[in-house]
């Protein structure tokens, strides 16, 4: 039976084509999606995990950057200085502006860093300085490629002109980049001297970040203070609680597709070999297996398109960012696990329409010469 | 053209199917058109309803939900003192993230002066902040948290009750959510900060030559507020074109896909037919022709359907999520049935290549 299902599927490829294709592009509605956000997921930490800081700290109740606001006062900086464990401590300011470079704007978070930060700064230089000075900007490199600038011309940051000194790769992603400036260029414009954003502490090696953090939180007043990778995992669920409902809807659709996709599929093909299932009825064969010729046709057909969706993300996500396009996909294997499952439902339920055809079938008709 | 019609009649449930699948292909790039229709109007909601018809900015800040503005100190007398101002709304604005039952939920803080104006522009229940640990929230976000007049909220360390639920504020990225200016400087620890000033002109001012002449002010740039609202959405058409347009490309592949698959089919079961009309001298244009009139029905048909199935499953997704808005224009629809076009004439080549190779012999051969 599953040779019969094998024969039934391959015997015409244009059809098996067109079918397959269908439901890959069903799957990859599903999938493509997931991966733009986990993409997205990814970059928006970037700045975050390079940062070589093991705890960040802000404002009460502030556990994010992206979409946020955070005012410590520069008091803070020593009372975490002081506290047992923390070895160094950088203030950054940080607010979301414009990076504009003639008529381009380009939406970025824009970093104030104290001279010689150890934290916080660019982690990976393409070319030029990773120190900005007075009046002097480090920017992304596909930012500046795109807005046709380079090291040595200018941009307007917060309303003042910077001279680009260096430009930095992995700093930019769907939303926006990251651009930085000097913590004292940053504090004269915002007019708010004695206020920084967050503060980035280093820790003594072998210490807890977590204990550390914690002893902050109770010893530093009107202060966050979370361990990297817990403070990434908060900058993760902003994209992810704002995405869930629409990703929802796109696979509730993407499914839909993918059912209407497979059953026309597996109904066609059952449809143009009734008569020789009527044959194989006349001979004797039981329902029960010609249920599961259909039933595993539906299944290779899935796979098919299943392997071919993910081969397409695959493809999309080597193309995407090879058309400029800051857009970034992932497949995890979360998806990857949800998209098979929604496969396996799809071919199971595509198969329902013929399975009531074949067992509808007469085998006498066969002989009638229908 | 009868040939035709028996051709796609002949087998209903296939016809159905194919129907189906083109009307949710249809139905996919109509909905996320329209969502991206309605966040541009939610997106734009607060501009559209409050007073004013220009808006003074830090100097490079040319939206109002996109950056963080910061207007100069003592900018809020310099612009009063100037000819032809009206009225002078300062706010202190900032997105925030909300910690809400353990959901992230982003939403934009305007601080403003109940006195001046600024604030909610339709309040369903309750009032207006009177203290500074008091906050207007939109309805809809209060709902979807279980909240109600009376609960309090803590906001960057502090504590703020709800005294008022707004209309009109909700947005899937962007409700609004208003406390007094005061209270904004306190949280954002700013004292005196002011983002935007919105701006009336006085009777008979002419609104294009005030904003040149506030715009020469130091530090600033003034814009009317329809090219602030025109540059939001700008800004998020920019963020979200990419994924919307990959995701339109393969919802209209799948539909082509769909259509080509069934017309394919219907052509391959009538290959005899289509020899006998070769060799009775039918020139391959008449089978192009059926094959493509085919074609062209069952993805009208389909983008019909869509089109209905697209404002049902809009009023679903609108009731059970009431923070997307999901808007249609007419100009949508006659995309879809454009895209439900396209489908037909890239479907239709699928079956053409079998209906021009085909040998008129063969027919006999049989």
């Amino acid at each position: 039976m599953i040779r019969l299902a094998f024969r039934n599927l391959f015997q015409n490829k244009t059809r098996l084509l067109i079918s397959v294709g269908g439901v890959a592009l069903a799957l990859l509605l599903i999938l493509s999606l997931d991966a733009i956000f986990a993409g997205v997921e990814r970059q928006v930490t970037a700045y975050i995990d390079n940062s070589r800081a093991d705890i960040f700290v802000a404002q009460k109740d502030v556990r994010n950057m992206h979409m946020a606001a955070s005012a410590i006062p520069t008091s803070a900086i020593d009372e975490v200085k002081g506290i047992g464990g923390v070895e160094d401590v950088t203030p950054i300011l940080y607010v979301s502006n414009m990076v504009v470079a003639g008529d381009e704007r380009n939406l970025a978070y824009i970093i104030g860093l104290p001279k010689d930060a150890q934290m916080g700064g660019v982690w990976n230089l393409a070319s030029g300085r990773s120190q900005p000075g007075e009046g002097e900007a480090i920017i992304d490199r596909r930012v500046a490629e795109k807005s046709g600038v380079g090291l040595g011309d200018t941009v307007e940051i917060l309303g003042h002109t910077f001279t680009i000194v260096g430009l930095s790769n992995g700093t930019v992603n769907i939303v926006n980049s990251v651009a930085f400036i000097s913590l004292d260029d940053f504090q004269a414009m915002r007019g708010s001297p004695g206020v920084v954003s967050f503060l980035m502490v280093k820790i003594a090696p072998g210490v807890s970040d977590e204990a550390v953090a914690a002893r902050i939180e109770s010893e530093v007043d009107g202060v966050t203070a979370m361990p990297r990778a817990a403070f990434a995992s908060q900058e993760r669920r902003v994209v992810k609680d704002m995405s869930t409902d629409v990703i929802t809807m796109m696979n509730m659709i993407g499914f839909l597709i993918g059912l209407a996709v497979m059953a026309l599929t597996v109904y066609t093909a059952t449809l143009s070999r009734r008569k020789e299932f009527g044959v194989l009825k006349a001979l004797g064969a039981r329902n029960a297996h010609l249920y599961q010729a259909v039933l595993a046709q539906a299944l290779m057909s899935v796979l098919l398109g299943f392997v071919l969706g993910v081969a397409f993300v695959w493809l999309l996500s080597g193309i995407i960012p090879r058309l400029g396009l800051m857009l970034s996909l992932e497949i995890g294997q979360a998806s990857l696990l949800k998209v098979g499952g929604t496969s396996l439902i799809i071919a199971a339920l595509s198969a329902i329409l013929p399975i009531r055809q074949i067992a509808g079938l007469d085998p006498a008709m066969v002989f009638r010469g229908k | 053209m009868s040939l035709a019609s028996r051709n796609l009649f002949q087998d209903k449930t296939r016809l159905a199917l194919s129907v189906g699948g083109v009307a949710l292909a249809v139905m996919l790039i109509l909905i996320l058109n329209g969502f991206l229709a309605g966040m541009n109007r939610q997106i734009t909601s607060y501009l559209d309803n409050s007073s004013g018809s220009v808006v003074v900015a830090q100097k490079g800040v040319v939206d109002l939900l996109g950056a963080t503005s910061l207007l100069p100190p003592g900018i809020v007398v310099q612009v009063e003192a100037e000819q032809g101002v009206g009225q002078v709304i300062p706010l202190l604005s900032q997105f925030v993230i909300l910690d809400l039952h353990g959901k992230k939920q982003p939403a934009y803080l305007i601080g403003y002066d109940p006195d001046r104006g600024g604030g909610p522009w339709r309040i369903h229940t309750g009032r207006e902040p009177q203290t500074d640990g008091e906050m207007v929230l939109d309805r809809i976000l209060a709902e979807r948290h279980n909240l109600t007049l009376g609960d309090s909220i803590e906001l960057m360390g502090q504590n703020f009750t709800i005294v008022g639920l707004s209309d009109g504020t909700t947005s899937w990225m962007t409700s609004f959510f208003f406390i007094r200016k005061s209270a904004a400087e306190k949280l954002l620890r700013a004292p005196g900060a002011v983002s935007f000033l919105l701006l009336t002109p006085s009777e008979g001012a002419d609104t294009n030559e005030l904003v040149r002449r506030l715009d020469d002010l130091q530090g600033v740039n003034a814009l009317t507020k329809t090219t602030m609202a025109t540059n939001d959405i700008k800004l998020f058409a920019k963020i979200f074109s990419a994924p919307l347009k990959l995701m339109v490309a393969i919802a209209f592949l799948v539909g082509t896909m769909i259509i080509g698959l069934v017309i394919y089919t219907a052509t391959v079961e009538r290959q005899r037919e289509y020899g006998v009309l070769k060799a009775i001298g039918a020139p391959n244009r008449v089978l192009y022709t059926v094959v493509t009139m085919q074609a062209l029905f069952a993805s009208l048909a389909g983008s019909v359907v869509g089109i209905l199935l697209a404002y049902g499953a809009a009023e679903w997704i609108m009731s059970a999520r009431p923070q997307f808005l999901i808007a249609f224009d007419p100009w949508d629809i006659t995309w879809a049935l454009f895209a439900g076009l396209g489908m037909a004439l890239a479907a239709a080549l699928f079956p053409a290549r079998v209906v021009a190779g085909l040998a008129p012999a063969e027919v006999f051969r049989k």
